[in-house]
């Protein structure tokens, strides 16, 4: 994956726009994005809300396509695709880390780990022993048999990342990760992201935190829609 | 997603949500249940009936004198209407080869006194052919012979309640009772038989049919019962006996054959359809039952709209969740279908108990039909939730709080 990384980038989004029908007209959620991302990367979307940060992570996991331009994932173009294809990419090529947890309610650990497994037709046992694993990771062994609203927001997340994880995805996609976590969790949160990365993980990670996207090695800053430089950026921000 | 996965996946949210699925089951569990004990109801009802006429036999003609039809302008003077007597009776059994047994009856009522007891009761008028054309033997002593008939000899058989309330106890054979203030000696009593058609067949006094005619001062006979060898001859038999009574009544038709059989059957009818409307309006509750499984399935697909994003945000397929919220609510169903029949088995085992009088039994067909209904009501009623939770847009269903 290193060496192919060198010459194909693992995402790539050419003048992608995304629009949406609101009301009496439409509003642009994404505007002529381009950009590239190789594999190994630590990259931090940066942008303030409704800037079209969410988009371009819906974009970037395969849960919406753009209105035009394309988007490639190792070189293939996502465009067309039926909802249940996309549902097959997402499964193989993409883990989800969100805000609010999104873990199954009511449901233990290990089971929310294995999701992704489920949906991939991986046998029972080997299911267990694959979700175990990741858990085993990110230091939630023990915790495997609790249930999801029993867990601590920094175990939550754990466990999402765990569930992210678990079908081996060229793409960790965190949206704003720490938002719930007090500053500790949050922090170490962190150190599991970057360890991650160290070992090979791809990451990609939306945030407005500075402090946040600091960690990242490349950070890309967005604001109505379009990319801007960090320059750019800072004179909007003021 | 393997077979055994969505099954999982299924059961562990039935599992998640105990109360709920109970209360959902709930409306099938009744349903089914109530398929089952109207259609064991209906088919008691039906089994009661039968056993009621079971002690007439099904094989039997009931030829009563006179002619039931309407008749135009004013009688003819002179016309005498035909009875009928020992004589056609005797025809019968003489030339009535399709017969098994003719029995003539003559009917009255007279007070019947032992010592200082006395009580009102039927008196019926028999030959000896009686105790198998109805199908009543004695318990003790013996019927009435032959030699009794044609001696006009005054004895008589009594009832089993008729006995207990004159005697008690005591010994009646060889007692003399006063029927109509004539002496009759008590040669038998007859086995006990309970309540057929609101008759007491137990509150009867049995006389010789020629000395009945003598008590009550008549020459004719109340009816004449015949049997038929041969089910299947029960047609053929009543052309028989009209054909030979005709000939011995100037080929006039003045009296009626009443096929028992073909009311029977009549009745029998009346009462399938009872069972089939009931068991109808049963199904209908299950189809509410059904209905609520959907209106159950709807909530909990917009209750569980960030469960679907999540399933769908880690690759879940449209066809996975279709399967898992249809699979749901084919178990619930199925469930319910399951204790339902449990239930309305029970019940019709309790209504058993409760009334023994009412021989409620379970059809195989209302368990096979309801459990099958029930099945089908889970899988057409999921179908539209299902298909509501799979057309779900995952963003939208992520941030669906």
């Amino acid at each position: 994956m290193g060496s192919e990384a060198a010459s194909e980038p693992l995402l790539r989004l050419r003048g992608v726009t995304k629009l949406y029908e609101a009301g009496a007209g439409r509003v642009v959620g994404l505007s002529d994005v381009d950009l590239e991302i190789g594999a190994g990367e630590f990259v931090a979307v940066m942008g303030p809300s409704g800037s079209g940060k969410s988009t371009l992570m819906n974009i970037l996991g395969c849960l919406d396509v753009p209105t035009s331009g394309t988007y490639e994932i190792k070189g293939k173009s996502v465009a067309g695709l039926s909802p249940d294809r996309l549902s097959e990419l997402r499964n193989r090529e993409i883990g989800f880390v969100f805000q609010v947890f999104h873990l199954l309610p009511r449901h233990t650990a290990l089971r929310n780990v294995e999701l992704p497994l489920i949906y991939a037709g991986v046998p029972r046992e080997e299911r267990a022993r694959r979700a175990l694993e990741e858990l085993r990771a990110v230091g939630l062994e023990d915790r495997k048999e609790h249930l999801t609203n029993e867990l601590s927001g920094g175990q939550k997340q754990r466990v999402a990342i765990a569930r992210a994880l678990v079908n081996k995805p060229s793409l960790l996609l965190a949206d704003e990760p720490t938002g719930n976590l007090d500053t500790r969790s949050g922090d170490e949160l962190m150190e599991i992201l970057a360890g991650l990365n160290a070992s090979g993980v791809t990451v990609v990670l939306v945030t407005h935190d500075p402090a946040i996207a600091r960690r990242a090695h490349r950070t890309v800053y967005i604001v109505d829609g379009k990319l801007v430089s960090v320059e750019r950026f800072r004179e909007i921000r003021g | 997603m393997t077979r055994i996965d969505f099954v999982e996946v299924a059961f562990d949210s039935l599992r998640i949500n105990r109360l709920r699925s109970a209360l959902t089951m709930l409306g099938v569990i009744i349903g089914v249940a109530a398929v089952i004990l109207l259609v064991a109801l209906g088919q008691g009802t039906k089994n009661y009936v039968e056993e009621q006429f079971a002690g007439l036999g099904s094989n039997i003609l009931i030829v009563t004198p006179g002619k039931i039809e309407t008749k135009g302008g004013p009688p003819i003077i002179g016309s005498v209407r035909h009875k009928l007597t020992l004589n056609d009776s005797r025809i019968l059994e003489k030339k009535g080869y399709l017969f098994a047994g003719v029995a003539p009856v003559v009917f009255g009522t007279a007070e019947v006194r032992y010592q200082n007891r006395s009580r009102n009761v039927s008196i019926l008028g028999v030959t000896p052919a009686f105790q198998e054309v109805r199908n009543l033997h004695v318990e003790i002593g013996s019927f009435l012979g032959e030699a009794d008939v044609d001696a006009r000899r005054r004895v008589c058989v009594l009832g089993r309640t008729v006995k207990r309330e004159l005697f008690g106890n005591a010994n009646a054979l060889g007692q003399t009772v006063k029927v109509a203030g004539t002496l009759f000696r008590v040669v038998g009593i007859m086995e006990k038989k309970g309540i057929s058609l609101g008759i007491d067949i137990d509150d009867l006094v049995f006389v010789p049919v020629r000395t009945a005619q003598e008590l009550f001062d008549i020459d004719g006979l109340f009816e004449i019962l015949v049997s038929v060898r041969n089910k299947n001859d029960l047609n053929s038999g009543k052309e028989l006996a009209t054909s030979l009574l005709k000939r011995a009544h100037n080929r006039n038709e003045d009296f009626t054959i009443t096929n028992q059989a073909a009311i029977l059957s009549s009745l029998y009818t009346i009462l399938d359809t009872l069972t089939y409307v009931l068991g109808g309006i049963a199904a209908i509750s299950l189809l509410v039952g059904g209905i609520g499984i959907m209106n159950i399935m709807l909530v909990t697909v917009k209750e569980r709209t960030n469960e679907i994003g999540i399933r769908k945000a880690v690759g879940a397929r449209n066809r996975d969740i279709l399967l898992q919220f249809l699979f749901e609510s084919t178990a619930l169903a199925t469930a319910g279908g399951i204790v339902g029949i449990l239930a309305g088995v029970a019940g019709a085992y309790a209504l058993r108990l409760l009334v023994p009088k009412l021989p409620v039994s379970i059809p195989a067909w209302s368990i096979l039909l309801s459990f099958t209904f029930s099945v089908f009501v889970g899988v057409f009623f999921g179908v539209y939730p299902a298909k509501k939770a799979a057309s779900l847009n995952p963003i939208e269903a992520l941030r669906y709080e």
